[in-house]
């Protein structure tokens, strides 16, 4: 995998107000740590970032971090969200070498369409998005993608199943379920889970009630 | 209607509304979500209303998650009550939502039919809402900026 060069600002001003600013600026803050080095605060152009995180290795692409004259080879980790807006606020470049094996978490793509499921009117249940998996680097795949065209109601792929690139080993229980087909919603199971709904809210009103009576009391 | 079991306390204190959602801002169970944009307290009955809008729009297949519980009690003075005597009785139950917070999750429909059916929930809902898709699916970007 080819590294994407991103360019860095060090030396930028701490605190959140400065860092207000350098977003305002279009400019997003982070931070460069890892292998034992001191952490450096550094500073993206918010677009440049969005490009380098947006090709085909997504979030887990492999960045030549170039900061105050040095050049480290990092990926963007931790990705920090403004809860309304979505953009990213803070991001963490760790430092890694080509050679060791790191965790990094890899998207779930499901392939194909499930026509039995569909046909039986049930529900693709997707359990798990993305893969933590190990891996060098390089190695990291874009993504997992699991065929779900033969997925059958009641089936389910388990993370056994999956079938990953050598080198990538993961370190979740095998049993665990990816994906599965889930039988339709029974009709009266809804109509009752709807008539469970109306249950408590005639209680409410007896309440009410209670609550009307119990105050007429505290005036008298 | 959704309501806590039991409580330690029947009566809280209203608290304040300010700033964002602090977590469960994302969509983590489904593909599509319906995103406060406004603070406020969410009635049970709301939520209720809400969650039988999405389900009758989508009628069959869907699963929808429900990410915000009522734990709060609102207490009431019945009307026309002199003021005093301690504090109301109990009437309905919110959840306390702050802008940022996803309200509910829908998996298992196409993206037209679950963005109407989401659009027809956020009417019943006390504060503007939007709709929003998972990240890194249905063509929604994963870095925003």
């Amino acid at each position: 995998m080819p590294e994407i060069v991103l360019e860095a600002e060090v030396s930028r001003p701490l605190g959140s107000s400065a860092a207000r600013r350098l977003r305002a600026e279009g400019k997003i803050p982070g931070i460069v740590y890892g292998h034992g080095t001191e952490p450096v605060a550094v500073a993206v152009v918010g677009r440049d970032l969005r490009v380098a995180l947006s090709g085909e290795a997504g979030t887990n692409a492999l960045l030549s971090l170039r900061a105050g004259g040095k050049t480290y080879l990092a990926l963007a980790r931790e990705l920090q969200r403004h809860p309304v807006r979505g953009t990213v606020t803070h991001v963490d470049f760790q430092i890694v070498r080509r050679d060791e094996v790191i965790g990094a978490d890899v998207p779930i793509v499901l392939l194909g369409e499930a026509i039995e499921v569909h046909h039986g009117d049930g529900l693709v249940d997707q359990q798990l998005f993305t893969l933590p998996v190990h891996a060098r680097p390089a190695d990291i795949p874009t993504s997992v993608e699991v065929d779900i065209s033969g997925l059958t109601i009641g089936a389910v792929i388990r993370v056994g199943d999956l079938s990953l690139p050598a080198g990538v080993s993961v370190d979740l229980d095998e049993d665990m379920a990816v994906v599965s087909g889930v039988p339709p919603r029974v009709q009266g199971a809804e109509t009752e889970a709807e008539g469970e709904g109306a249950a408590p809210a005639g209680g409410e009103a007896g309440g009410d009630a209670a609550g009307a009576t119990g105050s007429g009391d505290q005036e008298g | 209607m959704l309501m806590p079991r039991k409580v330690k306390h029947r009566k809280q204190q209203r608290g304040r509304l300010t700033g964002a959602a602090k977590g469960g801002t994302t969509v983590t169970f489904g593909d599509f979500g319906i995103q406060a944009l406004e603070p406020g307290w969410l009635t049970a009955r709301q939520i209720e209303a809400a969650r039988i809008a999405m389900t009758r729009h989508v009628r069959r297949g869907g699963k929808i998650w429900i990410r915000v519980f009522p734990d709060k009690p609102v207490t009431q003075k019945p009307a026309e009550t002199r003021m005093g005597s301690g504090k109301g009785n109990p009437e309905h139950w919110v959840a306390v939502v702050r802008p940022g917070r996803v309200l509910f999750e829908l998996a298992g429909v196409e993206q037209d039919l679950a963005q109407a059916a989401m659009e027809r929930a956020i009417q019943k809902l006390p504060m503007k809402a939007r709709f929003v898709v998972r990240p890194g699916t249905h063509g929604a970007s994963e870095v925003q900026v």
